[in-house]
């Protein structure tokens, strides 16, 4: 809206004016459902992240004596801490290196493997390739930490405790820094987000027009100039923005580290934030948050950055795009080969070993008698607790019940959440809180799921004014999951509106249509295949999500995840395993039933 | 319907950025067919948006009869939805999830119109529009052409006082587009409809409007019949943007042979001190003898060279050039020319549109030549 009229305006009828603009902005009440969203917002976002960034510079209750403070005054006792104390290196810089190291291990190993894949799926002959589209994204679609329980089933030795892996099991020791720590976590890492390259890469390589390489060619250009000067610069961003989306899902990542590094005592930040919230220090938790968040803030900002730069790329994907792919002849069959053995790496195996595991007593012995299903639907197991099958467990069936409540009522929450912060972003006249909405709500993107929990429990975990304690509720596991999926709701729903424009609705305007009726009857119905998309997939991704729940769940309110968690702490091997089986299958089911009823390809949305 | 009127209109998108609208008065009369021209930004789809409510003003004052619908200064403000106009978009704006049907009778549903009156004037629009066989498809099975008389039906079928088309044709092929032009004038002519018409296609607005309104950068430039617009510019603007090939002109102030022949034949017939800023003579006026014989005594000319025959089907454009300045020229008559051929150009006194230095229309300058002629 015009701000200048005041200077056009004739003197005597400024009230007028107010009175104009104040009409304006109530017609509709867009700017009404707006403020209220904002004011949502930013309690639900913006006050838990201040409140434990606060949380990191004021003295905590109990730390009065070593701050020499008062409790709540300020104080740079948790920086000294965490920074700067003989501790820190164990709290922090042993912690963020060991992040570093494994996150960029992971993004060497999954550009190249992904890379390649990514190729062959988008540009040559390979046979299968439409099958391996699919079949090589399905690791994205499982929880990261099914492959660190099925690498444990597999090379856990006698370092730990409880029932050894299968390679212990007939004899041959495997190594630590093969069973635990940085190897294993570094390689499961890579492999869980290859899909990504996959995906990001290889729908750059899909949208590269072939005739930008043909020109090169007609040239003279031999293949090495064309992929070296023209496809790779062109390529960059996509590369590039993969490289961040990875490096920032691996800073917030907490349950391979913690099944695979605890036994060696291989901390990454986000095992060490646990840790500190587990051990109530409060402060230094603030402040590990606080650093994981500005990591990520920074990797966002490049990729940003790095995102406008790109934007002079605007021939990839012009209209005239052909995609002619290379014919691979003798490779063919190398090629496929290949690609399998990925699949049957980072799919095949992991699946197979936790289902064998499920139904074995001993591990690694394929006697005949060695197999039951009694860790499935067993009754009166000589075990001290868990004591039935899985599947006869009241336990697997609450946990269950609460993922669905839980996830369930959260991605409902976010999803007509989502598409309402689309339309009054879209239709506000008002700037200022169109930019506020669209930024609060893209928030938790750039803070890892494990530092928001924290917040979450920094600011809701006691009574606050008139807000009672949440910890330990249902509320506050659905309210921290709402948040944390409003970036990819909002998002969504962004887009839909930018896609669907201004002109449907105003066409309805013109005829005579009020506000309530055009929600009704124009918007929600065009948008309803987004919202349906906008509840689906933050579902998937809060089935199979643990890093929130592990600081916020208790064990009433256990969901999957957490559940398994438990078991594997507890080293009930076969039942934890048979758990994440469940949420896989689930996450598998619940991303195909999606891709069916929207229509859209599996690559879309995924990013969550 | 009653008039529409604006008056001092002013439109700005926030502070600092340039007006998109300056001091517009307009005033639209009852059954009008009045086209809004320009080149793209002018600010034409604006005003049309203004005058629909769905864009509300800076400053001024809008109209309707003796209601004011948007007023700022007053503090007044009517919506679209109850301004019982209709707006046809550029890009039809079909609702993607209703039928043909449905989309027509939004209108009457939301005017809670009875059932049987509704289907009759559903199927009365549909069937002068010729879309009454598509009833019960939807939006995306149809072309564009089906799909641009069913948002034209869905807003005739509320009849509305006023009918606004934003760029109603520019998605559609050259003949589609002669359909739906002919299709517009047999409305207006039929429902007797005001039409507001927002327009870049010159050729459109002279074949439909009854009257244009010329804009740029925001401001009217002239307001008149279509022949006002295409024989008497208000402006250098106006003369240079109706009309193709566009209209030769020559500076007076340059060096340029030409612009200097063309300065002192001016300057013989209007005097000195007339304050010639350029002058400009329309393709088809531009005549080429192939001696100076042959050049009607009291025309301008200049020597000249045949750079190029161009044929459009019909009536041909023939390029030529005087010392590297191109002029343009066109003729219905198959030309005998050859490129390369050396010909004088000339123009008759009273096909000059002769402009001050401002570059508006130098008032008495017509009057004088045709005088002189």
């Amino acid at each position: 809206m015009a701000t200048s009229d005041a200077a056009v305006a004739p003197a005597p009828v400024g009230g007028a004016r107010w009175r104009y603009r104040l009409r304006l902005a109530l017609r509709e009440p867009t700017t009404v459902i707006a403020v209220l969203m904002a004011a949502l917002f930013a309690y639900l976002i913006v006050v838990p992240i201040l409140s434990i960034l606060s949380d990191a510079a004021t003295v905590q209750f109990g730390d009065e004596r070593r701050t020499a403070g008062e409790t709540g005054s300020f104080t740079a006792y948790y920086l000294y801490r965490a920074f700067a104390s003989p501790v820190a290196h164990d709290l922090f810089w042993e912690p963020l290196l060991n992040t570093l190291k494994v996150a960029f291990g992971a993004i060497a190993i999954s550009l190249s493997v992904g890379g390649v894949l990514a190729w062959l799926i988008a540009r040559t002959d390979m046979f299968g390739r439409r099958w391996f589209a699919t079949a090589l994204i399905v690791p994205y679609m499982l929880p990261a930490w099914t492959f660190a329980l099925a690498w444990t089933t597999l090379f856990k030795n006698r370092t730990v405790g409880g029932q050894p892996g299968w390679f212990e099991a007939i004899g041959l020791s495997p190594p630590d820094w093969l069973a635990y720590g940085q190897v294993p976590i570094t390689i499961i890492l890579a492999l869980h987000y290859t899909p990504f390259v996959i995906l990001l890469f290889g729908s750059a390589l899909r949208r590269f027009d072939s005739q930008l390489e043909d020109s090169a060619r007609i040239l003279g250009a031999p293949g090495r100039v064309v992929a070296l000067q023209i496809i790779l610069p062109l390529m960059r961003p996509a590369l590039l923005s993969a490289v961040l989306l990875i490096f920032a899902k691996c800073l917030g990542e907490f349950g391979v580290p913690y099944v695979l590094g605890l036994p060696v005592k291989f901390d990454v930040l986000a095992t060490s934030l646990y840790r500190s919230i587990g051990s109530r220090q409060t402060g230094v938790a603030g402040v590990l948050a606080g650093a994981i968040m500005l990591i990520g803030v920074l990797a966002i900002m490049i990729d940003a950055h790095l995102a406008r730069e790109a934007r002079r790329f605007v021939t990839v994907g012009s209209k005239g795009a052909m995609n002619r792919l290379s014919r691979l002849k003798s490779w063919r069959w190398p090629a496929s080969g290949f690609a399998a053995a990925v699949f049957i790496v980072s799919v095949g195996m992991p699946l197979l070993t936790l289902a064998l595991s499920t139904v074995m007593h001993q591990p690694g012995s394929f006697a005949w008698s060695n197999f039951t299903l009694d860790y499935w639907i067993g009754r009166d197991l000589p075990t001290v607790a868990m004591r039935t099958g899985i599947l006869l467990s009241p336990d697997l069936w609450q946990a269950a019940l609460n993922t669905l409540s839980i996830v369930g009522i959260a991605s409902v929450c976010s999803g007509i959440l989502g598409v309402l912060t689309g339309y009054v972003v879209v239709r506000t006249t008002i700037r200022p809180l169109a930019i506020f909405l669209r930024q609060v709500t893209f928030m938790p993107y750039l803070v890892p799921g494990i530092a928001f929990a924290a917040a979450y429990l920094s600011l809701f975990a006691v009574q606050r004014g008139p807000i009672p304690g949440l910890y330990g509720t249902t509320l506050i596991l659905i309210l921290a999951l709402m948040a944390d999926q409003m970036p990819y709701a909002s998002r969504a729903g962004i887009s839909a509106m930018m896609q669907l424009g201004k002109d449907p609705e105003e066409a309805a305007q013109i005829v005579g249509a009020g506000w309530f009726r055009r929600m009704t009857s124009i918007v929600i119905p065009i948008q309803k295949g987004s919202l349906v998309t906008g509840i689906l997939l933050p579902f998937i991704s809060g089935i199979k999500g643990l890093s929130l729940f592990v600081i916020l769940a208790v064990p009433a309110t256990d969901v999957l995840t957490t559940f398994s968690l438990r078991l594997v702490d507890y080293n009930y091997t076969q039942a934890a395993n048979a758990v994440v089986l469940i949420i896989a299958g689930l996450a598998y089911g619940g991303t195909v039933l999606a891709q069916r009823l929207t229509r859209t390809n599996l690559a879309e949305g995924l990013g969550n | 319907m009653p008039d529409i009127v604006l008056s001092n209109v002013q439109k700005s998108y926030g502070a600092g950025s340039p007006n998109a609208v300056s001091d517009l008065d307009l005033h639209i009369r009852d059954g009008e067919f009045m086209c809004l021209l320009g080149p793209s930004g002018c600010g034409k789809t604006t005003t049309l948006r203004m005058i629909a409510g769905l864009e509300n003003l800076t400053d001024g004052e809008i109209r309707v009869g003796e209601k004011i619908v948007d007023s700022p200064a007053r503090g007044a403000f009517i919506g679209p939805e109850k301004r019982g106009m209709g707006l046809v978009f550029q890009s039809y704006a079909l609702w993607p999830h209703l039928t043909i049907e449905r989309n027509t009778d939004f209108g009457l549903r939301l005017r809670k119109v009875p059932k049987a009156e509704r289907e009759a004037r559903v199927t009365e629009v549909m069937k002068a529009l010729d879309i009454e066989k598509y009833r019960h498809r939807y939006p995306s099975q149809l072309s564009g052409g089906q799909q641009q008389r069913v948002a034209l039906a869905r807003m005739l079928a509320v009849n509305p006082g006023v009918l606004l088309l934003d760029e109603p044709l520019s998605n559609l092929d050259a003949r589609l587009r002669l359909e739906m032009r002919a299709e517009l004038k047999r409305i207006h002519a039929a429902f007797g409809t005001t039409i507001v018409f927002v327009t870049h296609d010159q050729w459109e607005a002279m074949t439909l409007a009854t009257s244009i309104a010329v804009m740029n950068e925001g401001r009217l430039q002239q307001l008149g019949t279509p022949n006002d617009i295409y024989d008497r510019p208000a402006n250098r603007f106006v003369a240079e943007f109706v009309g193709s090939p566009p209209i030769n002109i020559l500076e007076t102030a340059t060096g340029h042979a030409l612009d200097r022949a063309a300065s002192h034949w001016l300057a013989g017939r209007l005097g000195e001190s007339a304050g010639v800023g350029s002058v400009g003579f329309r393709p088809e006026a531009l005549q080429i003898a192939r001696s100076e014989a042959a050049v009607p005594g009291d025309s301008f000319r200049h020597a000249a060279e045949v750079t190029g025959i161009l044929p459009t089907g019909g009536s041909w454009i023939i390029e030529l050039k005087v010392d590297g300045r191109a002029l343009f020229a066109t003729t219905t008559e198959c030309p005998v020319l050859k490129g390369g051929e050396r010909v004088f150009v000339h123009a008759r006194p009273t096909a000059m549109h002769v402009f001050d230095a401002a570059g508006l229309r130098l008032a008495g300058a017509d009057d004088t030549l045709a005088r002189a002629a």
